[in-house]
């Protein structure tokens, strides 16, 4: 192309399309009229290219695509483009079996707590900082009270927009004005106005394979006591795939949610895929993910899947959600260095990495929560 | 280059503003085309720095919104001026006035208070520039508002009726990516996107704006920025750190650049207590 013409354009731009970016009909007669018009010279390569970078392109991300295509189109050589990340496909469930831990989590075994000998586990006496491995029923309950605590905090926050009310501190002006012309100008009655609850939304995804299992029953004893004091709290298990467990979680008793799950819920096994479980979901939650979101992923990082895909799901994740926290019970280890390929994958995509291995590293989480 | 681009560059560069071909194509479409101009990168590479320098340059007025968490239509759009319509109602008590042409009065222009993005619309000698300035901090609900404000530049009030720009103004938004913009408000805008200088340029910037500053001091300085850059830091600094603390030499009268009177000035360029440990661990090697 040593000439920008229609026909050439319009093939541009759908190769564009081709190539992941989102060209509209809209920036295609854009770019077309300001070429027809002589706005763009469309002899001369330069303006062509900064032009047409400014019209068809939404993001710095979009750059390098650009850059090789148009490459391709103007000299006629043949584009250098790799080949678009397609979206990882959701692996087929795994059957054969329930997960382990779930099978091993009788009432009988969960009273007696049993010491285990834990990665990162500190030998300390302190009651808050035994680990999870050896924890009690009483602590149990005491896991379910933090999370119902951070889970009133988070109902209670304000944001910083206002809403009429009909009882308040502070006058809405606008509307007892308003008001006021009703009895010729004279104040008689107020309106107030107070600040709107924040509408911070959680979503929990909780590793449940088999290097987690010691781990398993306290976190989903936390999501437990969040699931079900606070309304807008979405949970999520994975082991090799990703399953959705807002419905099971929801219940009188954590034992019958547990029952409940352990029906509900297959395919539970040893391997982690965290990679392919956060870019599934991704395909079906990602729209539901905003800035006002808390995404919380409960993972100890040991991955068999490609940190890549990881870090591109969760790059993906980190773009739209509000803070992406990533609780790691190995992180509470004396010593422990994230050094898993996995965790090194993620690690630039995360906006708190945190211990959860204790009763304290579970109240220290409080002020992250709020956004 | 085309001529009027290379107008823009020119009349930017009296405003002692470097402009590449690249800013100014993007302007210059900007222009033409009507369509507002989003721009995007780092902190203090002079995103804001475009708009003013724009707004001299065509000797027009620069009306800048500055965004934030819970911004909304009565911050950025207008308000009624309460207190002037409660005493005027008061003044007006005894009057025989009819209850309507009262209502009508203190629902008059006369009682609106202009926030930017009207004052942008109703600008009526020529087109101002409006600066949306940090788009990404506002939230979604802002957004979209300000996306039905830019498609057709008019404003209903329901007490005055709808009021629609006489001059389109000139419209710049940026962003420091802190999130992610909706499609929708991207599509409506060109795109342009600023990276830190190269070395050439931003001595060029150093030297038009701290006209002070000798030739050697001024390229060990940008020397020694390029050179930060690189390292991994938790705040990298951008050009305004470099003219911040070119100044800072000026004013201190330095004409050449040793350990002691960096580690004096080196709070104009790095503003986080481990950053400046790890330059002092480093040795910058600059030559």
């Amino acid at each position: 192309m040593t000439d920008l013409d229609i026909e050439r354009l319009v093939a541009f731009c759908r190769s564009l399309r081709e190539h992941g970016l989102s060209v509209t009909p809209g920036e295609v007669v854009t770019a077309a009229a300001a070429a027809a018009l002589q706005i763009i010279d469309t002899k001369d390569r330069a303006e062509v290219f900064l032009s047409l970078r400014n019209i068809l392109t939404t993001s710095v991300d979009d750059f390098p695509v650009f850059e090789n295509l148009f490459a391709a189109y103007w000299d006629q050589r043949p584009a250098r483009i790799v080949e678009h990340q397609k979206q990882p496909t959701a692996p087929a469930r795994a059957t054969g079996g329930l997960a382990f831990f779930l099978e091993h989590w009788p009432a009988e075994i969960r009273s007696k707590a049993q010491p285990v000998n834990v990665p990162g586990a500190s030998d300390t006496e302190a009651r808050a900082e035994k680990d999870f491995a050896a924890f009690s029923d009483e602590e149990l309950e005491e896991i379910s009270r933090i999370a119902r605590r951070m889970a009133r905090r988070l109902a209670k926050s304000r944001s910083r927009r206002w809403r009429p009310v009909a009882r308040g501190r502070r006058v809405n002006l606008r509307r007892s004005l308003r008001l006021s012309l009703k009895t010729g100008g004279e104040l008689i009655e107020l309106s107030y106005r107070e600040r709107r609850p924040k509408r911070t939304k959680l979503f929990v995804i909780c590793d449940v394979s088999g290097s987690m299992d010691i781990y398993s029953r306290l976190l989903l004893q936390f999501i437990y006591g969040l699931q079900n004091s606070f309304a807008k709290v979405e949970s999520f298990v994975f082991a090799t795939s990703l399953a959705r467990i807002t419905g099971e979680l929801k219940g009188k008793t954590y034992q019958r949610a547990l029952d409940r799950l352990s029906v509900n819920v297959r395919g539970w096994s040893g391997g982690t895929r965290i990679g392919a479980s956060i870019a599934s979901f991704n395909q079906q939650w990602l729209r539901r993910i905003d800035r006002r979101t808390v995404v919380i992923v409960l993972s100890d990082g040991w991955d068999t899947g490609e940190p890549e895909q990881l870090a591109a799901a969760l790059s993906q994740l980190q773009q739209r959600a509000g803070r992406v926290i990533w609780l790691n019970p190995l992180l509470g280890g004396t010593g422990y260095q994230p050094l898993t390929r996995g965790m090194q994958a993620a690690l630039p995509y995360i906006n708190v990495f945190a211990p959860v291995h204790d009763l304290n590293s579970f109240r220290a989480l409080e002020p992250h929560l709020e956004l | 280059m085309r001529e009027e681009v290379r107008q823009i560059q020119r009349t930017l560069e009296e405003q002692t503003y470097i402009a590449d071909a690249a800013i100014a194509t993007a302007l210059y479409l900007s222009m033409t085309l009507g369509k507002p101009l989003l721009i995007e990168g780092p902190a203090g590479v002079g995103k804001t720095e475009i708009a003013k320098a724009l707004s001299s340059a065509l000797g027009t007025k620069l009306i800048r919104l500055q965004c934030y968490e819970g911004l909304d239509a009565t911050t950025a759009l207008y308000e009624w001026n309460y207190p002037k319509q409660l005493l005027h109602l008061k003044l007006e008590e005894s009057s025989p006035t009819p209850e309507a042409e009262k209502e009508a009065t203190i629902f008059s222009e006369a009682f609106l208070l202009k926030r930017p993005l009207l004052q942008a619309i109703t600008e009526h000698e020529n087109s101002p520039v409006l600066l949306i300035d940090e788009i990404d901090r506002s939230d979604e609900e802002f957004e979209a508002f300000l996306l039905e404000v830019l498609s057709d530049f008019q404003v209903t009030i329901p007490e005055i009726g709808t009021i629609k720009a006489t001059h389109r103004p000139h419209v710049v938004l940026t962003s420091n990516r802190s999130r992610d913009l909706s499609d929708a408000l991207r599509r409506r805008c060109l795109y342009h996107w600023i990276d830190y200088p190269s070395l050439e340029k931003e001595l060029e910037i150093v030297r038009a704006k701290v006209p002070g500053i000798g030739d050697m001091l001024s390229q060990r300085l940008t020397q020694i920025m390029q050179a930060t850059r690189t390292m991994s830091l938790s705040k990298i600094p951008g050009v305004a750190e470099t003219l911040d603390w070119a100044n800072a030499l000026v004013a201190l009268k330095a004409t050449e650049l040793n350990e002691e009177i960096i580690a004096e000035t080196i709070g104009c360029f790095l503003k986080d207590e481990n950053d400046i440990a790890s330059f002092k661990g480093t040795r910058i090697n600059a030559d």
